[in-house]
C-alpha cells in the first residue's frame, strides 16, 4: 500500500534520444557482417585460387627437386615471413573489432549516460516459469504474458526464474538475458516506437519451450499512464 | 633409496599438523576470527599435501616432468574453482 | 592369455587387443553412431518443414534434438577420430602397439556398451530431453516427464563413456611418451599424431571435470542429493532459494569441459588436414614450428575461455572482459594455422584426390565457421546470438568441418587399412554431393538466425530457409550412401595397393605393408640417422649397450593403471591395477617372449559394467529386475577384473625408444601418474563444486544454517590419523620389500589394510549417527537428501570412501600375494599402489578441514 502512494506516476524522463540496444546491435552487426563477408570471400577465394593454380599438370617444376620423401624427419617448410604477415593482418582486424565493440559493451552493461534517464528508469521484475512469463511493476501489480511499457522510457528488467533455466529476449527490441532460478540478471531497453513486439524464451526449458512467448506492448505515455493507474486497483 | 628415518619424521610432522588443525577449532579460533583460522588451516593442509607428494610419492626424486603432470591437474582444478567462484562475486 | 584367431573369425574381434583391430572396431562403431545420430537429425529436420510440432510431438522433438547432439559429439566424432588414432598413431611413432593393449580393448568395449546403454534409454519411456548441454535443473528427474529412467541411463552411459575416454587418454599419453622410435623427438612426430597427443592431454583434464559433473548428476538422480535442485520460498519472484548456485554450478562444470571439448573434436581433424595437405600438395607444412606452437597454445588456453558460453548468466563485468579477451586470443592461433595450410599449397603439385578434396573443403568450411565465431566473441553481438540458430550454424560449420576432414582421413587411410584402393570417381562424387548438401543444410541457418534454438515453431517467414536446410540434410545424409557403397564394394573389388599408394607421403605408416602385419614393423624403427630405418636385432643390441640404463630391458608385463571414481565402474577399473601386482610379479620379462594380443576380459568387464549401470538406472524404483541386473553386473564386472588381473599378459616395451621428457619414468609409473592427474581434477572439481555452491549460498551462513551440532571434528581427526598412518605403512612396506623381508612386507601391508578398514568403520559409525540425530533443526536426522550441506558432505566424502575401498581391495590382494613371497626385491608394484594410496590420503587432507572444521 505504501508503494502505491510513493509511485503514483510513471517517471517522466525522455529516453527518446538514447542509443537503444537495438541500434547498437544493428550498427555492430552490420560492420561485422560487411568485414566478415569481405574477409571470408577473400580468404576462401585465395584458398581456391592456390588449389587451382598449383594443380598438378604433370609438368616438371623447379620445386620438384625438393619434394617430401618417405621416412624423412619433418623440417620447417619455410614461408615464415608471409605467414606472419597474413597472421598479423588478421590479428589486427580481429583485435580492432573487439576493442571497438568493447566500449559499446560497457554502454550496454551500464546503460545510457544520462543520469536522469537512469534514475527514472522503470524497473520491472520478470519471472519465467514453465511455460510463461510474469511481470511485476513498481506499483506491485503483475501481468502474465504481456509486458507493458511506456514509449521512450528506459526499462530495466530484473529477470529470474521460478523453476528451470530460461532466457528472456526480444528479437526486435534486442534485449536478452538468462532467467536463472535463484539468481537475478539485468537487461534494459527503450521502446522508441509504440507497438506490439515479441519476446521469447531462448533456453530449452521443457516440452512447452517452443511456445514460451510473451508480447511486449510499447504504449504512448498517456495511454500507459492510464493503464498503469487504472489497473492499480485490480 | 631407503629413507626410513626421513619417512618417520615426516609422519610425525603430518600427525602433528593434523592435530594443530583440530586444535585451531578446539580453541575457538574458528569462531573468533574465521578467515584467519581458515587460511591457517588451509595452509597447513597444503604443506601436508606437499610433504606427502614430495616424499611419500617421492616426487622429489622423480624427473620434474612428473611433478608438472600432477601440478597441471592441480592448476586446472584451481582455475575452475577460483574463476567460477569469482564470476558470481 | 589366448591366441588371436584370424580376422575372418568372429571370435577374433571379441578377443583382440591389437591397436589396428581396435582402430577398425572404433571406426565401424563410430560410423554406426553417425547413422544413428544422423537419422535422429533427419527426424527433426522433417519436423521443421512446418513451424509446428506435427510430426514428433513436443517431447519427441526435444528428445530427438538432445540425443542427436549427445550422440554426435560423444559417440560419433571423437571415437571416429580415435579409430584413426588407434590405427595410425603407433605406426607413425614407430611403436608395435599401445602401451597397455588390454586397457585399449577395455576402452573400446566400454565405449560400445555405453552406446548400447544410450540406445536402451529410448525404450525406458522417455530418453534424455534436456538438450546436449543438459542445463540444470532441467536435467534432474523433478523436471522430467515420467520416471525419467531413460534420462538416468543417458547420464550413466556418459559416465561409462568418460571412463573409456580416461583409459584411452592414459594409454595414449603413456604410449607417446615411452614408445617413440629412436630419434623421433616430440616435435618431430607427424602432425596427425601430434594433434592426437594434444587432444589427449585436453581429454585427460577436461573429461575429468565432466566426470565430476556427471557423477554428481547421477547421484542427484539415483540417491537424491541436491546439487542441481533447489527449493523456493513462496511462489513468485523467488530469489530466496535454498540453492542459488544450482544452475550456475552445472553451467561452469559443463562448459569448463565443453570448451576444451570443441578442440578435442577439432584437433584430430586439423591433424588429418595437415597430413593430407602435405601429401597431396607435395609440400612440407609451411611454418610447421609455428603451427605446433599455435596448437599447444590453443590446447592450454582452451581451459580458460569457457565462460564465453555464459555471457548472459549475470557473471560480473570483469570476468566477462577477461573471457572475452581469452576467447579472441584463442582465435588468433587458428588464423595462423589456416594460413599455414593455405600457403602449403603454393609451389605444390596439387592432386585432387578424394582425401584432399575433403581436407580442402574442411578448410573452407572452417574459415566460415571461424569468422562467425569471432562474431560470437564480440560480447555485444553474442548477447543477441545466444540461443539462436547463429550459434547452431557456427558450431556446425566448425564441428562438421572437423568431421569433413575426418572423412577425408577415412579415404586417406582406407588403402592402408584394407590393402585396397577405393573408387576415386565415387569418392569425388561423394565429396561433391556432401559439400553441396552441407552448405545447403547449414548456410540457410545463418540467414534464418533469428530462429531460437531447439524450437519447432519458428517465425513463418523463415519457413523457406528451414525447408532448404531440410533438403540439404537429405542430400548430406544421402551422400553417405555413396561412401558406404564405395568403401564396401572396394573392399572386395578394389585394386590392390602397395605400401605407399600416395606419392609424397612421409610418415612411417606408409613404410609398411597395407594392411600392416600384426606387430607392425619387421625391424626396430629408428630415426637416429635422420631418416627412417629399420634396425635388426643385432643393431639394437649394439645401440643398447651404448645406451645407459634408461632404455631398460626387454619389457615389463602389462599392468594397468586404474581409472577414476566413476562409482562401481571405477572400482572395477581401478582394481585393474591389481594387474600391477600380478602381472609384474609373474610374467618374468625375458625380452624374447612373444607379445600377447588377445584377452577376453575387457569385453567381460564392460559387459558387467553395462549390466550394472543398466540396473542402476532403475534401481530407485525398487524393481527386482533392475536390482538383480545391478547385482549380476557388479559381480560379473568384478569377477572379470580379477580374471584380468590374474591373466598373464605380455606387452613388451620397445628396446630402444625416444622417451623425453619421461625417460626415467617407467611405463607403469607414467600410466599411474597420468591417471592420478585426472583423478586430481576429478576431486578438484568435486571440491570446487562444494566451494561454489557454498559460496553462492553464503559461505559462513552455511555452517550455521545447514549443519547439525552433532557434526563434530573428532571422527574426522581420527580418520586423518588412520589414513596418515596407513600411508606411512605403505612406505614401510616398500622399504621392507627392498630389504627382502617377507615378514616386514606382510606386516606393513596388513597394517595398511587394517587401518583402511578402520577408517571405513569409523566413517560408518559417524554416518549412522548423523543419519539418526533428532534435534529441533533436524528432526528427521541429517541424511543425504536433507540439505545442501549434507549432500555435499556425503557425496564428496563418499567418493573418497569409494577410492579407499578400491585401495583396500588392491591392498588385500597384495597382502595375499606377499604371503606367497611376492615383491621381495621387487617393490615396484607396492610403489605404484602407494602412489594411488597417498593420493587418496592427500585428498583427505583437504576434505578433513573443509568438511569437518571450516
Ligand atoms: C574462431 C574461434 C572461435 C570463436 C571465437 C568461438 C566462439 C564461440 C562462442 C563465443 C560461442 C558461444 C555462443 C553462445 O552460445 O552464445 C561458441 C559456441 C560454440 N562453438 Fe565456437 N568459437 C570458435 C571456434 C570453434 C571451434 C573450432 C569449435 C569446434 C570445433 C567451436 C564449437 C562451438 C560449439 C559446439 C558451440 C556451441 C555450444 C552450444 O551452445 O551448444 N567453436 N563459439
Ligand atoms: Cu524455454
Ligand atoms: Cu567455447
Amino acid at each position: 500500500m505504501l508503494r502505491h502512494t510513493v509511485i503514483q506516476n510513471v517517471p517522466i524522463a525522455h529516453a527518446g534520444g538514447v542509443r537503444t540496444p537495438a541500434a547498437v546491435f544493428n550498427e555492430i552487426f552490420t560492420v561485422f557482417l560487411g568485414l566478415g563477408t569481405l574477409v571470408g570471400i577473400v580468404v576462401c577465394a585465395y584458398t581456391v585460387y592456390n588449389a587451382y593454380a598449383y594443380r598438378d599438370t604433370g609438368e616438371e617444376s623447379k620445386a620438384d627437386a625438393d619434394r617430401p620423401e618417405l621416412g624423412e624427419l619433418p623440417t620447417g617448410g619455410g614461408g615464415g615471413k608471409k605467414l606472419f604477415l597474413s597472421f598479423g593482418i588478421s590479428a589486427i582486424i580481429v583485435l580492432s573489432l573487439i576493442v571497438w565493440t568493447y566500449s559499446t559493451l560497457l554502454y550496454i552493461e551500464t546503460g545510457p549516460d544520462s543520469q536522469q534517464v537512469q534514475e527514472n528508469a522503470l524497473e520491472i521484475n520478470v519471472e519465467g516459469y514453465q511455460f510463461g512469463w510474469q511481470f511485476e511493476y513498481p506499483n506491485g501489480q503483475t501481468t502474465s504474458g504481456t509486458l507493458r511499457v511506456p514509449q521512450n522510457e528506459m526499462v530495466m528488467l530484473n529477470v529470474t526464474s521460478r523453476d528451470v533455466f530460461h532466457n528472456f529476449g526480444s528479437p526486435e527490441l534486442r534485449f536478452k538475458t538468462d532467467a536463472i532460478p535463484g539468481q537475478s540478471t539485468k537487461t534494459w531497453f527503450v521502446g522508441q516506437q509504440a507497438g506490439t513486439y515479441e519476446a521469447k524464451c531462448y533456453e530449452l526449458c521443457g516440452t512447452g519451450h517452443s511456445y514460451m512467448n510473451a508480447t511486449v506492448e510499447v504504449m504512448p505515455r498517456d495511454d500507459y499512464q492510464q493503464w498503469y493507474n487504472g489497473s492499480e486497483s485490480e | 633409496m631407503t629413507h626410513t628415518k626421513l619417512y618417520t619424521i615426516i609422519y610425525v610432522v603430518l600427525f602433528a599438523f593434523a592435530t594443530i588443525q583440530a586444535a585451531v577449532e578446539g580453541f575457538g579460533l574458528v569462531d573468533e576470527s574465521y578467515w584467519f583460522a581458515f587460511w591457517l588451516i588451509i595452509v597447513l593442509s597444503v604443506v601436508k599435501a606437499v610433504m606427502v607428494a614430495a616424499y611419500y610419492q617421492h616426487l622429489r626424486w622423480e624427473p620434474r616432468s612428473v611433478s608438472y603432470l600432477a601440478g597441471g591437474g592441480v592448476l586446472v582444478a584451481l582455475a575452475l574453482t577460483a574463476a567460477a567462484a569469482y564470476s558470481i562475486v | 592369455m589366448s591366441d588371436l584367431p584370424p580376422k575372418s573369425s568372429i571370435r577374433r574381434w571379441f578377443l583382440t587387443t591389437n591397436h589396428k583391430d581396435i582402430g577398425i572396431l572404433y571406426l565401424v562403431t563410430a560410423l554406426f553412431f553417425l547413422v544413428f545420430g544422423g537419422l535422429l537429425a533427419m527426424l527433426f529436420r522433417v519436423e521443421l518443414l512446418t513451424p509446428a510440432a506435427d510430426f514428433l510431438g513436443e517431447s519427441g522433438y526435444n528428445q530427438a534434438v538432445s540425443t542427436h547432439g549427445l550422440l554426435m559429439v560423444f559417440w560419433f566424432i571423437s571415437p571416429f577420430a580415435f579409430g584413426f588414432a588407434n590405427y595410425i598413431v603407433p605406426l607413425q611413432i614407430g611403436a608395435d602397439d599401445l602401451a597397455f593393449p588390454r586397457l585399449n580393448a577395455l576402452s573400446y568395449w566400454l565405449y560400445l556398451f555405453s552406446g548400447i546403454l544410450f540406445g536402451i534409454s529410448f525404450f525406458q519411456g522417455v530418453t534424455f530431453p534436456g538438450g546436449w548441454t543438459m542445463y540444470a535443473p532441467l536435467n534432474t528427474p523433478a523436471y522430467m516427464p515420467g520416471e525419467a529412467l531413460g534420462a538416468t541411463s543417458v547420464v550413466l552411459a556418459m559416465i561409462m563413456f568418460v571412463a573409456a575416454v580416461t583409459l584411452g587418454s592414459v594409454n595414449f599419453l603413456t604410449t607417446m611418451y615411452r614408445m617413440r622410435a629412436e630419434g623421433l623427438r616430440m616435435r618431430d612426430i607427424p602432425m596427425f599424431s601430434l594433434s592426437i597427443n594434444l587432444t589427449v592431454w585436453m581429454m585427460l583434464f577436461a573429461f575429468a571435470a565432466l566426470l565430476a559433473a556427471l557423477i554428481i548428476l547421477s547421484s542427484d538422480h539415483i540417491i537424491g542429493t541436491n546439487y542441481f535442485t533447489y527449493q523456493i520460498d513462496g511462489d513468485t519472484f523467488a530469489t530466496n532459494v535454498n540453492n542459488p548456485g544450482s544452475s550456475m554450478l552445472w553451467a561452469h562444470l559443463f562448459w569448463f569441459f565443453g570448451h576444451p571439448e570443441v578442440y578435442i573434436v577439432f584437433f584430430p581433424a586439423l591433424g588429418v588436414m595437415a597430413e593430407c595437405f602435405q601429401t597431396f600438395t607435395g609440400r612440407r607444412l609451411v611454418g610447421r614450428k609455428w603451427f605446433i606452437i599455435s596448437m599447444v597454445l590453443v590446447a592450454l588456453q582452451s581451459f580458460i575461455v569457457w565462460m564465453h558460453h555464459m555471457f548472459l548468466t549475470g557473471i560480473n563485468l570483469e570476468i566477462k572482459t577477461l573471457f572475452m579477451a581469452t576467447t579472441i586470443g584463442i582465435s588468433l592461433p587458428f588464423d595462423l594455422m589456416v594460413f599455414s595450410l593455405i600457403y602449403t599449397m603454393i609451389k605444390g603439385r596439387v592432386r585432387y584426390m578424394t582425401p584432399f578434396l575433403f581436407s580442402l573443403g574442411a578448410l573452407l568450411l572452417f574459415i566460415l565457421g571461424g569468422i562467425t565465431g569471432v562474431f560470437l566473441g564480440a560480447v555485444v553481438l553474442d548477447y543477441q546470438f545466444r540461443g539462436t540458430y547463429w550459434v547452431v550454424a557456427h558450431f556446425h560449420y566448425v564441428m562438421v568441418a572437423g568431421a569433413t576432414a575426418l572423412f577425408g582421413g577415412l579415404y586417406y587411410w582406407y588403402p592402408k587399412m584394407t590393402g585396397k584402393m577405393y573408387n576415386e570417381f565415387l569418392g569425388k562424387v561423394h565429396f561433391a554431393v556432401y559439400f553441396i548438401g552441407f552448405n545447403l543444410l547449414y548456410f540457410p541457418m545463418f540467414i534464418a538466425w533469428e530462429t531460437p534454438r531447439r524450437v519447432f515453431n519458428y517465425p513463418v517467414e523463415l519457413t523457406v530457409w528451414h525447408n532448404l536446410s531440410t533438403v540439404g540434410a537429405i542430400i548430406l545424409g544421402g551422400s553417405f550412401l555413396i561412401m558406404f557403397y564405395n568403401l564396401f564394394v572396394s573392399y572386395f573389388r578394389g585394386a590392390e595397393v602397395g605400401d605407399q599408394p600416395w606419392e609424397f607421403a612421409t610418415s612411417a605408416e606408409w613404410a609398411v605393408a597395407s594392411p600392416p602385419p600384426l606387430e607392425n614393423f619387421d625391424g626396430v624403427p629408428s630415426y637416429a640417422s635422420g631418416t627412417l630405418e629399420f634396425l635388426s636385432p643385432s643393431d639394437v643390441a649394439k645401440r643398447q649397450s651404448g645406451h645407459s640404463g634408461a632404455a631398460a630391458d626387454g619389457g615389463t608385463a602389462e599392468t594397468s593403471p586404474a581409472t577414476d571414481g566413476a562409482g562401481a565402474e571405477a572400482g572395477a577399473l581401478a582394481t585393474t591395477e591389481t594387474a600391477l601386482a600380478t602381472g609384474a610379479g609373474t610374467a618374468e620379462p625375458t625380452g624374447h617372449e612373444h607379445a600377447s594380443h588377445a584377452s577376453f576380459w575387457p569385453f567381460m568387464i564392460s559387459l558387467g559394467g553395462f549390466l550394472l549401470f543398466l540396473g542402476l538406472s532403475g534401481i530407485r524404483t525398487g524393481s527386482m529386475l533392475y536390482t538383480s541386473l545391478a547385482l549380476v553386473g557388479g559381480i560379473l564386472g568384478f569377477g572379470s577384473l580379477v580374471g584380468m588381473a590374474q591373466e598373464p599378459f605380455f606387452a613388451p616395451e620397445t628396446a630402444i625408444a625416444e622417451r623425453w621428457p619421461f625417460a626415467d619414468v617407467e611405463k607403469m609409473k607414467l600410466g599411474m601418474w597420468t591417471f592420478l592427474a585426472s583423478d586430481i581434477v576429478l576431486f578438484g572439481a568435486f571440491i570446487g563444486s562444494y566451494a561454489f555452491i557454498r559460496f553462492a549460498y553464503g559461505w559462513e551462513a552455511w555452517h550455521h544454517d545447514l549443519i547439525p551440532e552433532a557434526h563434530v571434528t573428532f571422527p574426522g581427526l581420527v580418520n586423518t590419523y588412520l589414513l596418515l598412518t596407513s600411508s606411512f605403512a605403505v612406505v614401510l612396506a616398500m622399504v621392507a620389500a627392498e630389504k627382502e623381508s617377507r615378514a616386514g612386507v606382510m606386516a606393513s601391508l596388513g597394517a595398511t589394510f587394517a587401518l583402511g578398514v578402520g577408517f571405513l568403520i569409523n566413517k560408518g559409525i559417524e554416518w549412522q549417527h548423523l543419519f539418526h540425530i533428532h534435534t529441533e533443526a533436524f528432526p528427521e536426522g541429517w541424511a543425504i537428501t536433507t540439505n545442501l550441506a549434507s549432500s555435499t558432505f556425503y557425496l564428496t566424502t563418499g567418493l573418497h570412501a569409494a577410492h579407499v575401498i578400491i585401495g583396500l581391495i588392491i591392498a588385500g590382494y597384495m597382502f595375499f600375494r606377499s604371503w606367497n613371497g611376492a615383491y621381495l626385491g621387487d617393490e615396484k608394484p607396492i610403489e605404484y599402489f602407494g602412489l594411488y594410496w597417498h593420493l587418496v590420503d592427500i585428498v583427505w587432507l583437504f576434505l578433513f578441514p573443509l568438511f569437518y572444521i571450516l
